[in-house]
């Protein structure tokens, strides 16, 4: 047990502070220089989430390569109840009401993916795995969640879904021309779910399309936050200087656009720190995985590693209008518990797989 | 076997595993571009757009300038007045709040709509405008109320004020919004909501009067709230303006004209051509057109067919008749046409061609030289003399004594008149002249107009000697010397003496009106406004008939006083007074006997 914790790769858990820590900062300023209410909370979370992580990465990994599907199946139907409540009850919602807290079962059920996909892919001999009915369960595993996220409708998380299991696929092994097939029926497929979205949805795609021609409608909200990273220019306006947050211009400044406020005080020297403090969380999770002796560990890490990648690399290409707002929070950084905790549990788990790296039998219970 | 030992599976993974790497690198790679692309690239443009973002201009209005008279008695200034606006956001229930205005100050249903409507198109918190200029007695009752009435906010605005009403209101003008192409004047330039001058003094000195507006930089948020002033640059108030207007003759006078219709009397100081008096009726009350609505009040305006906007006593064109013969007896004296000794014999009428000129006394004078001529005012005399003198002569004359032009003063719409000449009535119908047209034109009659100012500063030129006199209307601090006419001394002395005659001798048209307290001399006219056909001259005394008031002669008098070294000139012009000597002689001694009493 001492051994342990002496043996937790410090250097991540180090970097998940030191990132929550810039978003405090970036949430004391989006309340006017204010711990309350957003910077204090945050704080408070880590606090506690970083504990559950820790203690998450001291359990043996072979129970939670045990409970992986139960796991998932949970959380698949904590989703499932969110759309049940919303059918049945007040309407549309992403959030349900689990011992007092406020929880988004869609932040969650990313890592649950990861976890089964980890499972199934540990389970499965190298050999079998070109067999095409092998394909089945990883697509029902990722197509199940991926459905009732859309129907919510949380474009931005569905389309993270997709990408996350993509990427874990790929990394599995799966044959490259699946892919490409794959691709094609994307492709093909898009005219069709353009006619499934909400307006408001169509409405986001074309002013990411063209934001100017409706300054004070859809496109506004980006418009602001460009102008907000912008006007940071190199070194930015300072810590509280920041004018487009402070002035209410910038939008849901302490979620999806925190990053353009760090932006606006600390410039493009602060947006690449933040940019590279993420490169390097990514790389370790990366090397957490290519030391690790079994597949469970190793998609495992891959797994949290690429989820980190995508909240990040769409946050970013979201407020610089690389992409449409969809509504994607920056890991760490953003106000908000559920992401923050399926982020540091994520990070929790990677911390479990190095530990539990050199493992040599891991049984099947 | 639970783990895979398969080498060839990791060396897959390893692979797989590096180009994800490699992919997600790049994809960092990707946003780092783009954000050095925003950030440091385009910084500047986004710099700018965010400062345009944080800070809005508002104007400051400046103060209009008051104007005074030559007294420093106010005539035009601002009052304060209040604003009542809504603020959506500190008031639970609008309707209330607009309820208990109500019980205060009557809202019209329409404008409660309005109000209504407003409140759920604008942001909470703002203003709405529900009373605009409302006084002080109203203002403590809603203070007093203030309590009861939520989300009221008051502020304070200027309305315009003039001391006088109807009594300058001519000369002065009033202020109103400005009309489409006002808007464009470079004085207005960035106050779209300023009131300017319409009219009078208020229009010709809106570059003085209106000042220099000031400016507020205020950072908003993104829904326009104020958050703070960032710099305020005061507006500078107008320069204000000094008529040479005497209130107390000007009240006068308006007070003689309230007992006719329309007219007009002017009266200058001779010596340096301010104007003391210049009053017209009918007039209107700026005070009520200011006020709003004043629908109704402009409506009886303009239905009023005596036409109270017009300045009669510049934009008023009235045949002179015979205040008009000084100049052309001047003209015959300086010619050379006439002396004191010339005499022509008046029997009522004379003949040239085919038609017969008369006098307005059917039986004739008899015997007159130019004095008595002009002390009687003989019609046949000047007949005689114009046949010989030429209408260009005499018109040459009547310009060198100020008529038919438009004077440098700062009035808008000068009448000019019309002194004919033969070159004149080319131009204007393409006709020559006929001799009988001079014979009209020597008693002021037929092409003949001028204003009632340019007969006051006629009148100024002969009662000082020929000194050149200009009107002025704005006082100046600096005495001003006119240049004298030295061709016209010789022939102003006999005439001089002859208007002395007209008011202070019997037989003088005037003579009913003279003056012990203040003598002063003139001379009366009295100007058709139709043709009287020969019926009417046969019948009895068809002077006195009642006539219709619109078919009455115009009644007109020119004088000046003291008699020696004379400081005043007047023109008194009654629209279908009657007679000069009846109706316009007896307002010029009351003018010029108060304006003694006044010593100024």
């Amino acid at each position: 047990m001492l051994n342990k914790i002496q043996n937790l790769n410090y250097l991540l858990i180090f970097l998940v502070i030191l990132i929550s820590f810039i978003g405090a900062a970036g949430l004391y300023s989006a309340a006017g220089g204010s711990y309350s209410p957003w910077a204090s909370r945050h704080l408070i979370r880590l606090l506690v989430f970083i504990f559950l992580a820790i203690a998450l990465a001291l359990i043996n990994i072979k129970y939670i390569y045990q409970f992986a599907y139960i796991f998932f199946v949970l959380s698949l139907l904590l989703l499932l109840s969110v759309e049940l409540i919303g059918v049945f009850g007040k309407g549309a919602t992403r959030w349900i009401n689990l011992f007092g807290f406020s929880i988004q079962p869609s932040e969650l059920i990313k890592i649950t993916i990861i976890l089964a996909l980890a499972r199934f892919y540990h389970d499965l001999k190298f050999d079998e795995i070109k067999r095409i009915k092998n394909l089945f369960f990883p697509i029902l595993i990722l197509f199940l969640p991926f459905a009732l996220v859309v129907i919510q409708p949380d474009l931005g998380t569905a389309l993270s879904i997709a990408m996350l299991g993509i990427l874990i696929l790929f990394a599995s092994g799966i044959r490259i021309w699946k892919f490409v097939l794959g691709f094609f029926v994307l492709i093909l497929s898009i005219p069709l779910s353009l006619n499934s979205l909400q307006p408001y949805q169509k409405d986001r795609i074309f002013s990411f399309l063209n934001p100017e021609a409706d300054a004070l409608g859809r496109g506004y909200q980006l418009i602001q936050s460009k102008i907000a990273l912008g006007s940071g220019g190199l070194t930015g306006k300072g810590f509280l200087e920041g004018s487009q947050a402070y002035l209410q211009y910038l939008p849901e400044k302490q979620t999806d656009f925190i990053f353009t406020l760090i932006g606006e005080e600390f410039g493009f020297i602060g947006t690449m720190f933040i940019i590279l403090l993420f490169l390097l969380l990514i790389s370790v999770c990366f090397y957490v995985s290519i030391k690790s002796n079994h597949i469970f560990g190793r998609i495992l890490s891959i797994g949290v590693g690429s989820n980190l990648f995508i909240y990040v690399i769409m946050n970013i290409s979201m407020v610089s209008g690389l992409m449409p707002v969809v509504g994607i929070p920056l890991p760490l950084v953003s106000y908000g518990g559920s992401a923050m905790l399926a982020i540091i549990i994520s990070i929790g788990l990677v911390l479990n797989a190095e530990l539990n790296g050199s493992l040599k039998k891991l049984h099947n219970a | 076997m639970f783990y895979s030992e398969d080498k060839k599976q990791y060396s897959v993974l390893n692979r797989r595993t590096f180009l994800l790497y490699l992919l997600k690198v790049s994809f960092f790679g990707i946003v780092g571009w783009r954000l050095y692309d925003i950030q440091i690239k385009d910084s500047q443009k986004y710099k700018t757009l965010s400062k345009n973002n944080q800070i809005d201009i508002e104007i400051i209005y400046p103060i209009r300038g008051k104007i005074y008279d030559t007294n420093n008695k106010v005539l035009a200034s601002n009052i304060k007045v209040f604003d009542v606006y809504i603020i959506p956001e500190n008031t639970e229930n609008i309707n209330k709040t607009l309820n208990e205005l109500n019980q205060i100050i009557n809202i019209n249903f329409s404008d409660r709509r309005k109000i209504l409507e407003l409140s759920k198109k604008v942001k909470k918190f703002q203003k709405i405008k529900v009373l605009e200029n409302i006084n002080w007695s109203q203002l403590e009752k809603i203070e007093s109320n203030k309590l009861n009435i939520e989300g009221i906010f008051i502020s304070q605005d200027y309305m315009r004020t003039y001391q006088f009403d109807n009594t300058v209101s001519h000369l002065i003008g009033y202020t109103n919004k400005p009309n489409r192409e006002e808007v464009e004047l470079p004085f207005i330039s960035n106050m779209p909501n300023l009131e300017i001058g319409k009219d009078g003094i208020e229009k010709s000195f809106n570059p003085n009067l209106i000042g220099k507006s000031g400016q507020r930089e205020i950072e908003v948020n993104s829904y326009g709230r104020v958050i703070r002033e960032i710099s305020r640059q005061d507006s500078q108030k107008g320069n204000d303006i000094q008529v040479t207007i005497d209130l107390r003759i000007q009240e006068y006078a308006l007070n003689l004209l309230k007992e006719h219709k329309a007219g007009s009397v002017v009266l200058m100081d001779i010596n340096n051509g301010n104007i003391l008096c210049m009053a017209s009726t009918p007039s209107y009350n700026p005070n009520k057109i200011i006020k709003k609505p004043n629908k109704e009040y402009w409506n009886s305006i303009l239905e009023n067919e005596l036409s109270p906007l017009t300045y009669r006593s510049i934009q008023g064109l009235y045949a002179p008749g015979s205040t008009f013969k000084m100049v052309v007896a001047i003209a015959g004296i300086i010619h050379g046409i006439i002396d004191t000794n010339t005499k022509h014999f008046c029997s009522g009428k004379i003949g040239l061609g085919d038609r017969l000129y008369h006098c307005w006394k059917n039986n004739g004078h008899g015997s007159m030289n130019v004095s008595d001529a002009i002390k009687e005012s003989c019609d046949v005399f000047f007949y005689e003399i114009s046949k010989k003198i030429g209408i260009d002569k005499i018109s040459k004359v009547a310009e060198d004594f100020g008529l038919g032009k438009i004077y440098d003063i700062p009035l808008p719409n000068q009448k000019k008149g019309i002194i004919p000449s033969r070159e004149w009535k080319k131009k204007k119908y393409d006709e020559s002249w006929y001799p009988g047209e001079t014979l009209i034109s020597a008693i002021g009659q037929g092409f003949v107009l001028t204003n009632p100012l340019q007969l006051a500063v006629m009148t100024s030129i002969i009662a000082s000697n020929g000194k050149n006199v200009k009107p002025n209307i704005i006082k100046k601090n600096n005495d001003i010397e006119f240049n004298k006419l030295e061709k016209y001394q010789n022939a102003i002395k006999i005439i001089k003496s002859s208007m002395f005659k007209v008011v202070n001798e019997s037989k003088g048209t005037a003579y009913n009106s003279r003056s012990t307290s203040a003598p002063f001399a003139g001379k009366t006219g009295t100007s058709q406004v139709r043709r009287i056909t020969v019926a009417e001259r046969e019948s009895e005394d068809f002077r006195k008939k009642e006539v219709e008031w619109k078919k009455r002669d115009h009644a007109l008098f020119v004088g000046y006083m003291p008699v020696e070294n004379p400081k005043y000139a007047v023109s008194v012009v009654i629209e279908h007074g009657g007679s000069g000597a009846s109706t316009a002689a007896p307002i010029a001694k009351e003018i010029f006997q108060f304006t003694k009493n006044l010593e100024i």
